[in-house]
């Protein structure tokens, strides 16, 4: 029997935006004890489905037809006093950015305790005894310290476990979790999911689990919906849906996630184009009085191949970007060489470096900033050529065929970015590296900002073009399915140094560092996908 | 960083801005037309060049540029603000004397316009884009608009003049010789005029700001964390809303102590209250250029230390503190 | 020309914009209408608006109000111009400098910003202009040293936050020069918040000229809407019109600036763009 039961919700959104409906007649069923999960790409309605039965719309969005069911009872038909009563005690909800989610300025003990007492009359020591054990079960350490600290003095993945406390604080039958793990690095991430699904396991609730990513769905959910533009395509067991899905969409989706099936093997022997030793880059942290500095990249050594991609792997704070900016002289080195067609550019002047900077190009990772909002693309693709002396003609005239190369109708070059998507912003910004003829080509996290299947075919470019143009590429990333779809070689970093380095097909298939193993076992959906 | 080495380090600002002060105090002197000497000998009546040379040597006016600082400074150390030409005492002595009535008056338009702020900012939050909302938008933009000192003329033709609900001007009733709570209840009646004035200003600011800030943070995901407690809207907007949005508010209210005292002294000599405003226009008038001088650094060591206090107040409101700003 | 029809189409913009019209033609135009000059005596003192000639009454000492108003104008929105071109044009440069290149530089600025902050202005713009002797062109100065930190710091966070965006390092790596980076890449993208602040600062230089010459310390050799005030302070009693009518041009003056700048701001703010 159905604990929630969604009939024909629909979500009208404001009158001035772009579609009238978030939700579009979407049937749900969660049964009891079970985690059901909401699967789409942005702008889904995955998520709008999720407030809308927590009775949390956003300002201006109202459900405005078809009933949502909990326990038999119509949540939509309820006094707003009595869905106040439900929300934290029948149905609970925990958010993808635990720092967003936590106030700043109040300690996590009363942020606990509020949600006890707000619907148990205990007393404030009684409810601080009631979070500490919460926060013990959740697997925190330092209870006590933890309830005196406020959210910006935790972890990502310590705040996680704080919303997910309190969140349980007074069993709820159902838990509504939206993106909950998107914001943290893979292996909190893994953790994080191992905690939804044992305490959903222990007490039995139901779980409604909004995500992206079909990793993340082969690994925690019973049964899933596939959502696309407010609708639902498909739902069904989600081993069944996995095996055989029934909709081209959720093939698509399905294929978007990298696999790691087709590795690359390594090209053979060749001199390198580049070779980076012990290269060393430091950061004064603080103010004007604090002198301490951090080493965000340290003594760290590769090559670089014509025609090869080298991936750059690790977590948020290991140094890939860093050490990406370096290597291109967008920071300073303090230590060590980067020898470039046998001249060591490390520490260049920027007279010096300009005639190489043409040679070797960048994309970048936000395909929102990485295009100047007021110059068309036009302008931002020959600005290169132009600051190499080419005459703006000759430069529009190579425009073009560079626009189709990387997939983009050149009669749209007049146009301002704004007027593009994600996806072909980032083709932009590749035709503006491109533009130069470049012989070394970053990526940096260049398809993380994307959706699935809009990643796919950008790496997929990627790949046709570093063929075509005899690249070599430095792809940093924080993905491992993404460096084993794209990479020759992998270099794992963390805390700006290398953890590892070899062949993609060794190092996937035996990874010879615990961080390493680490990384591909929290791969959400290995092993099932 | 911790919050009493935040509080260590502004400590140290504050007496940086103090010294940065009186340096460009002591350049400021020498903006003016001639030296102190050429007018105390055009005060004195005659001046031949052997008295002018003699009073140069007396005040060390001679003496190299930097000699010359060095005492400055150290004169002002010791309080030495130096002599009011028209007066002819220490200038601090003055200053001091007219010093408490100037607080006074400011420190009650802050409370008014803070506690009004708050309230009305926080009624137009509630409901964006209602009447409400709408009323508190017109009035802060009349308010920008309009000049202070002619509000204040405004005011005592409305409620002086032709009402005659309030007296028009000074500190309490000439003559009446009034003591204890009479005294206290005619220097408040006094006060209403030339402090809403002062006030109205900054409460239409504080309004404007209480509101912006209540609306972002009104958006802020950890409100939806509230909500989604199920705790009572009221513990959301207080517990939640106001209490985030008011962060900025302390530090705004330090910010803004300086525009105060410009509009004190615009204020007091509408009002002819005694206090150091009317004194800055005396010496203006009489060209008094060592008590206008002295004036510019006490208010400027005032406001520098009512940012200190500001600045405790925001280490203790935000535990971020210790992220460093 | 979207720009001018998002601007347009607040109602509180398109008074500003007419209002604004309106009064600096009267500004320009004075010398024509007016030519004996704000000064000249024309009649009895104190005589209300509607006398015979006298659309605005007359003053104290038998001058016409209507005069002194249309070339009052001229001065404040001289003043109001002057000394903000000033500001943003000292607070832009270093600003953009600071903001850009960081480190000592960026230090020193804000520290100066931070003192210009905290510290009373308008007193120590009263030392000021006393100092330098009240005129127009002290009152300019003055009201332009003291207001440029506060266009500094605008640009240096404008700077300081588009310096670091995925844009300007790309034109980086594609070896474009500093100064063309700066002119570019940044500063289109910086403007907005320029010019909403420069046209709010416009009407605040008003509001402080008009202060100056209330206290006396206006250009002695000119009539301001701040002056006429001031000299009219012993006849507020009995003659209204001489201290409510500059007041009020103030006023309007000021609100048809704000309108405007608030108009600006809506239809330069990106994120009200579809």
């Amino acid at each position: 029997m159905s604990l929630v039961s969604t009939r024909d919700l629909t979500v009208t959104l404001p009158p001035d935006t772009d579609r009238a409906h978030a939700v579009d007649g979407v049937s749900l069923e969660i049964a009891k004890n079970e985690i059901v999960c909401i699967v789409g790409e942005s702008g889904s309605g995955k998520s709008i489905t999720a407030h809308a039965v927590m009775g949390l719309l956003p300002r201006g969005v109202r459900a405005t037809g078809g009933e949502i069911l909990f326990d038999g009872v119509d949540l939509l038909k309820e006094a707003p006093d009595a869905m106040r009563k439900r929300r934290g005690r029948d149905i609970a909800m925990i958010f993808q950015d635990p720092m967003a989610a936590l106030n700043p300025v109040v300690a996590i003990g009363k942020q606990v305790t509020e949600q006890i007492r707000a619907h148990c009359a205990v007393t404030e020591r009684v409810a601080l005894a009631q979070a500490a054990d919460l926060l013990g079960q959740m697997g925190l350490k330092d209870a006590s310290g933890l309830l005196k600290a406020y959210p910006h003095q935790l972890s990502g993945g310590q705040r996680q476990r704080v919303m997910i406390a309190m969140a349980l604080s007074l069993l709820p039958r159902l838990l509504i979790a939206d993106e909950p793990t998107t914001a943290l690095d893979v292996t909190t991430q893994a953790q994080i999911l191992k905690l939804i699904k044992r305490i959903q396991a222990e007490r039995e609730m139901s779980v409604l689990f909004i995500t992206h990513d079909f990793g993340v769905v082969a690994d925690i959910a019973d049964r899933v919906a596939v959502m696309r533009h407010g609708r639902v395509l498909e739902s069904g067991a989600t081993a069944q849906v996995l095996r055989e899905p029934a909709h081209s969409y959720t093939r698509a989706l399905i294929a978007a996630v990298p696999s790691g099936d087709n590795l690359l093997a390594p090209l053979p022997d060749a001199a390198p184009l580049m070779a980076v030793t012990g290269l060393t880059k430091r950061f004064r942290r603080g103010g004007f009085f604090a002198r301490n500095a951090v080493t965000a990249v340290d003594n760290v050594s590769l090559t670089l191949k014509r025609g090869e991609t080298l991936g750059i792997v690790g977590e948020s704070g290991s140094g890939k970007s860093t050490l990406a900016r370096c290597v291109i002289r967008l920071l300073d080195p303090e230590e060590g060489e980067i020898l470039f067609d046998g001249a060591d550019i490390a520490h260049l002047s920027p007279r010096g470096l300009k005639p190489l900077r043409r040679r070797i190009q960048m994309v970048f990772q936000d395909p929102f900033s990485s295009l100047n909002p007021r110059q068309t693309v036009a302008d931002i693709i020959t600005a290169g050529p132009r600051a190499h002396g080419e005459s703006a003609k000759a430069a529009l005239a190579r425009a073009a065929d560079i626009l189709r190369l990387v997939g983009l109708n050149p009669e749209t070059m007049h146009r301002l970015p704004h007027e593009f998507s994600g996806g072909q912003r980032q083709r932009i910004g590749l035709a503006r590296a491109l533009m130069l003829k470049p012989d070394i080509l970053i990526a940096d996290e260049p398809v993380s900002a994307l959706d699935v299947t809009v990643q796919a075919q950008v790496l997929k470019l990627l790949d046709d073009v570093r063929r075509q143009m005899n690249l070599a590429m430095l792809f940093i990333t924080h993905d491992m399915r993404v460096a084993a779809q794209v990479c020759h070689r992998v270099m794992v970093m963390r805390h700006g140094q290398v953890v590892e380095a070899g062949p993609t097909r060794d190092v996937f298939a035996a990874p010879s560092s615990d961080y390493t193993r680490a990384l591909l076992a929290a791969i959400p959906g290995r092993g099932t996908l | 960083m911790n919050r009493l080495q935040f509080i260590a380090m502004r400590l140290v600002k504050t007496a940086l801005v103090t010294v940065a002060v009186v340096v460009l105090s002591f350049f400021l002197i020498r903006l003016a037309p001639g030296d102190a000497a050429t007018v105390m000998a055009g005060q004195s009546g005659y001046a031949d060049e052997a008295f002018m040379k003699n009073l140069r040597a007396e005040y060390g006016l001679d003496q190299p540029l930097p000699v010359q600082l060095a005492k400055y400074l150290g004169a002002v150390a010791h309080g030495d603000l130096g002599t009011s030409y028209v007066r002819r005492q220490p200038v601090l002595a003055v200053i001091l004397e007219r010093l408490p009535n100037t607080l006074l008056l400011d420190a009650f338009a802050l409370v008014v316009a803070i506690a009004g702020g708050v309230w009305l900012g926080g009624i137009a939050a509630r409901k964006p884009g209602s009447w409400g909302d709408a009323a508190v938008t017109v009035l802060a933009m009349l308010f920008y608009a309009v000049p202070q000192f002619w509000l204040g003329m405004m005011a005592v033709l409305v409620f002086a003049v032709w009402l005659a609900w309030l007296p028009p001007f000074g500190i309490e009733t000439m003559g009446a010789d009034f003591t204890g709570m009479a005294r206290l209840g005619d220097i408040a009646q006094h006060m209403i005029l030339p402090g809403m004035t002062l006030a109205l200003y900054f409460l239409a600011s504080y309004a404007r700001l209480t509101r912006t800030a209540m609306l972002e943070v009104a958006d802020a995901d950890f409100v939806k964390t509230a909500r989604a407690k199920g705790i009572s809207e009221r513990q959301v907007a207080r517990r939640h809303i106001l209490r985030n949005a008011l962060i900025p508010l302390v530090t705004y209210a330090g910010l803004q102590a300086s525009i105060l005292v410009g509009g004190s002294v615009l204020v007091e000599n509408v009002f002819s209250w005694p206090g150091i405003g009317t004194l800055a226009y005396d010496a203006v008038t009489a060209r008094d250029n060592p008590l206008l001088l002295g004036i510019f650094i006490i208010t400027a060591i005032l406001v520098s230390l009512f940012n200190l206090l500001t600045d405790i107040a925001y280490s203790i409101a935000d535990p971020r503190v210790e992220l460093g700003r | 020309m979207r720009f001018a029809r998002r601007f347009f189409s607040r109602p509180t913009a398109l008074i500003g914009f007419a209002l604004f019209a309106a009064i600096a033609l009267v500004a320009l135009l004075a010398p024509v209408i007016f030519a004996r000059g704000p000064f000249s005596i024309v009649g009895m003192p104190l005589l209300p608006p509607g006398a015979p000639g006298l659309l605005a009454g007359s003053d104290v000492l038998g001058r016409d109000m209507a005069v002194g108003l249309a070339y009052g104008a001229r001065i404040s929105l001289l003043v109001g111009i002057a000394s903000t071109l000033f500001a943003v044009g000292i607070g832009v440069l270093l600003g953009a400098v600071a903001g850009y290149y960081g480190g000592l530089v960026d230090d020193l600025l804000m520290r100066v910003t931070e003192f210009f902050q905290i510290i009373p202005s308008f007193v120590l713009l009263m030392v000021l202009v006393a100092f330098l002797q009240p005129s127009l062109g002290s009152t300019v100065i003055g009201i332009a040293l003291v207001t440029w930190p506060q266009v500094a710091r605008v640009v240096r966070g404008e700077f300081l936050s588009l310096r670091n965006r995925e844009f300007v390092q790309a034109a980086r790596t594609l070896g474009e020069s500093d100064a063309r980076i700066i002119f570019t890449q940044i500063l289109p993208n910086a403007l907005p918040p320029i010019v909403v602040v420069s046209s709010m600062m416009v009407g605040s230089a008003i509001l402080t000229e008009s202060a100056l010459s209330f206290l006396g310390l206006g250009d002695p050799n000119l009539l301001s809407w701040g002056s006429m005030i001031g000299g009219a302070r012993s006849a507020m009693w009995v003659a209204w019109w001489t201290t409510v009518l500059p007041g009020l041009s103030i006023m309007v003056t000021v609100l048809a600036l704000n309108f405007i700048g608030d108009g600006l701001n809506d239809a330069l703010n990106p994120r009200r763009r579809g």
